[in-house]
């Protein structure tokens, strides 16, 4: 059995403690790892984005702020939490930008066709995605945390710097929402 | 608490129905990563890291991992969108002779150091080889005697195997690359016979048995590293090296199974991205090394029809991209859409701007690559 292969077999938080003493091989195995996660977790954002560039940054932070993760912590909540805040700096950015070039509309992706938008019209789920697109901020992020990531409230409250109790409110808020979009259509 | 605790504490029919919401976002089809994207990453913490250099271990796994990218940035663009920042190195202004800033920049052993320009040094061999070729290609005063140098380098970086160096994928990249240069150059080098057999040796002991190349085992092959193995191939096999002839036919077949019906190049068999600078590649050993093979040049102007026309093409700087798009473009007749490339690329490099692969393939990988576009 190689290195590499055992690597695999290891946990985030082992990983992670090897990634803080630089090991190489172990922050390939993260990247690889959470790619598609943090990848949806950025393509289900109501806005069209550049979301690989997204998740590149996401793990460039990771790196740089690896000797501030405690194995104590849940690693995708550390992830998220870097996520989240590369998002945020995206649409600072995006709002800079606008009032910048005013009109200027964003770039489409140049040379990606989504198979899954394709899939999503083809299926009937267009509806499901524009419901989710038409929430709050703040409702939206819940829904991508709770339900699709399935994360405990607590470590939702964590990552998005609220209560639990606010969690709970807006996720029922956030469906029910959504249902009456749906219900509407 | 999670979700399903939470819906314990709702009225039945809100937890019913929010359930089966919930139950159909989960159900909704996800997006894959291109098949690049961690590699990519791993690039730009490698880029971050020699900025910074600190105390990283193991060099040649990573670095493996993270060259990739840079020319496979090719096929590979496959997917690629260009990051907007961050991972990129600041452009330094890059000097308008390109070529007389190649020239000044060779190591005193022949090679060109990506390190010292941004890019990874694992990569040595074919940003050298790339190099050589843009100066022999300009053929301007005092190139000779540096080509020279680089091909004795490069030939001197030939292990036992017949491999140029590198690991995991940088190695097939790195041989794909040198094998083409030198196959380019040996009519003026003809010392290089011994190389260049040993170089198709090892390019024939990678292919798969469907006819492709990959670095992962048990694939039977990726459109990117195919295409640079047979364009190699081709290029060995009109300097009279019998070697190539048998690799090239497999290989060539094997690239004709992953063009889709539009036209556009898989990069993997069940891949469902595309891209312009795979398919430019693609396009380009179809026309050009498949012109011995019924159907396989008509096959390579389809797929070359289907790139987007220059004009339209995003502004992001890439040059992989845009090399392969001059190449599709002119082996395909498109020659005014070649030159409305070529004058993007010239831009891009007139202004330092950021490049896609600036830093995997640092300064020389533009400079090169916009060099052996000119026309």
């Amino acid at each position: 059995m190689t290195p590499h292969v055992q690597l695999s077999e290891q946990d985030d938080a082992t990983l992670m403690l090897r990634v803080r003493e630089d090991d190489r091989d172990a922050f390939a195995v993260l990247v690889k790892r959470h790619q598609k996660m943090l990848l949806n977790f950025f393509a289900r954002s109501s806005v069209q984005y550049d979301y690989e560039d997204l998740v590149q940054q996401t793990f460039l932070r990771l790196y740089r702020y690896r000797d501030r993760y405690v194995a104590t912590a849940k690693f995708t909540t550390f992830l998220f939490l870097l996520a989240r805040q590369v998002w945020i700096d995206e649409l600072r950015r995006r709002k800079q930008q606008e009032r910048l070039v005013a009109g200027l509309s964003a770039e489409p992706k140049p040379e990606y066709v989504d198979p899954v938008a394709s899939d999503a019209t083809a299926s009937g789920g267009m509806d499901l995605k524009r419901a989710l697109d038409a929430l709050p901020e703040g409702l939206r992020q819940v829904i991508e945390l709770g339900v699709y990531q399935d994360l405990p409230y607590a470590e939702v409250a964590k990552i998005l710097g609220i209560p639990v109790g606010t969690v709970k409110s807006r996720m029922f808020n956030a469906l029910a929402k959504m249902r009456t979009f749906l219900e509407e259509k | 608490m999670n979700f399903e605790s939470h819906m314990n504490e709702l009225a039945f029919t809100d937890a019913a129905a929010f359930r089966k919401l919930a139950g159909c976002l989960r159900a909704m089809p996800e997006r894959e990563p291109s098949a690049d994207l961690a590699d990519r990453v791993l690039a730009a913490v490698d880029a971050e890291r020699n900025r910074k250099p600190r105390r990283f271990r193991a060099p040649a796994p990573w670095w493996g991992i993270a060259a990739a990218a840079a020319v496979a940035v090719a096929a590979v663009a496959l997917y690629t969108f260009a990051p907007s920042r961050g991972s990129r190195v600041a452009a330094a202004a890059v000097p308008s002779d390109g070529l007389a800033w190649l020239a000044a920049n060779q190591e005193s052993d022949g090679t060109w150091s990506p390190a010292k320009h941004g890019g990874a040094e694992i990569y040595r061999p074919a940003l050298t080889a790339l190099s050589a070729l843009a100066l022999d290609r300009a053929g301007k005063g005092g190139a000779a005697a540096q080509v020279d140098r680089a091909c004795a380098a490069l030939a001197a970086m030939q292990g036992a195997s017949g491999a140029f160096g590198g690991t995991d994928r940088a190695c097939l990249y790195n041989h794909a690359i040198t094998t083409f240069a030198l196959a380019t150059l040996y009519p003026k080098h003809p010392a290089l016979r011994p190389t260049l057999e040993r170089a198709l040796a090892f390019v024939a002991a990678r292919q798969t048995a469907q006819g492709g190349w990959d670095y992962e085992s048990g694939s039977e092959g990726n459109a990117a590293v195919t295409a640079w193995q047979v364009r190699a191939l081709a290029c060995a096999e009109a300097q009279g090296f019998d070697a190539a002839k048998i690799p090239l036919r497999k290989g060539l077949h094997w690239l004709r199974s992953v063009a889709r019906d539009d036209g556009s190049i898989a990069y993997h068999r069940d891949s469902s991205a595309r891209s312009d600078g795979l398919t430019a590649l693609a396009a380009y050993a179809l026309i050009t090394a498949g012109k011995a093979f019924p159907g396989l040049p008509e096959l390579g102007r389809h797929v070359a029809g289907s790139l987007r026309s220059a004009s339209d093409a995003p502004l992001k700087a890439d040059c992989y991209r845009d090399y392969a798009k001059v190449l599709a473009f002119e082996s395909a007749g498109s020659s005014a859409q070649a030159e409305v490339v070529r004058q993007r690329m010239r831009t891009q490099q007139k202004d330092a701007r950021p490049d896609q692969w600036e830093a995997v393939g640092g300064r020389l990988y533009t400079t090169a690559f916009t060099a052996l576009a000119a026309r």
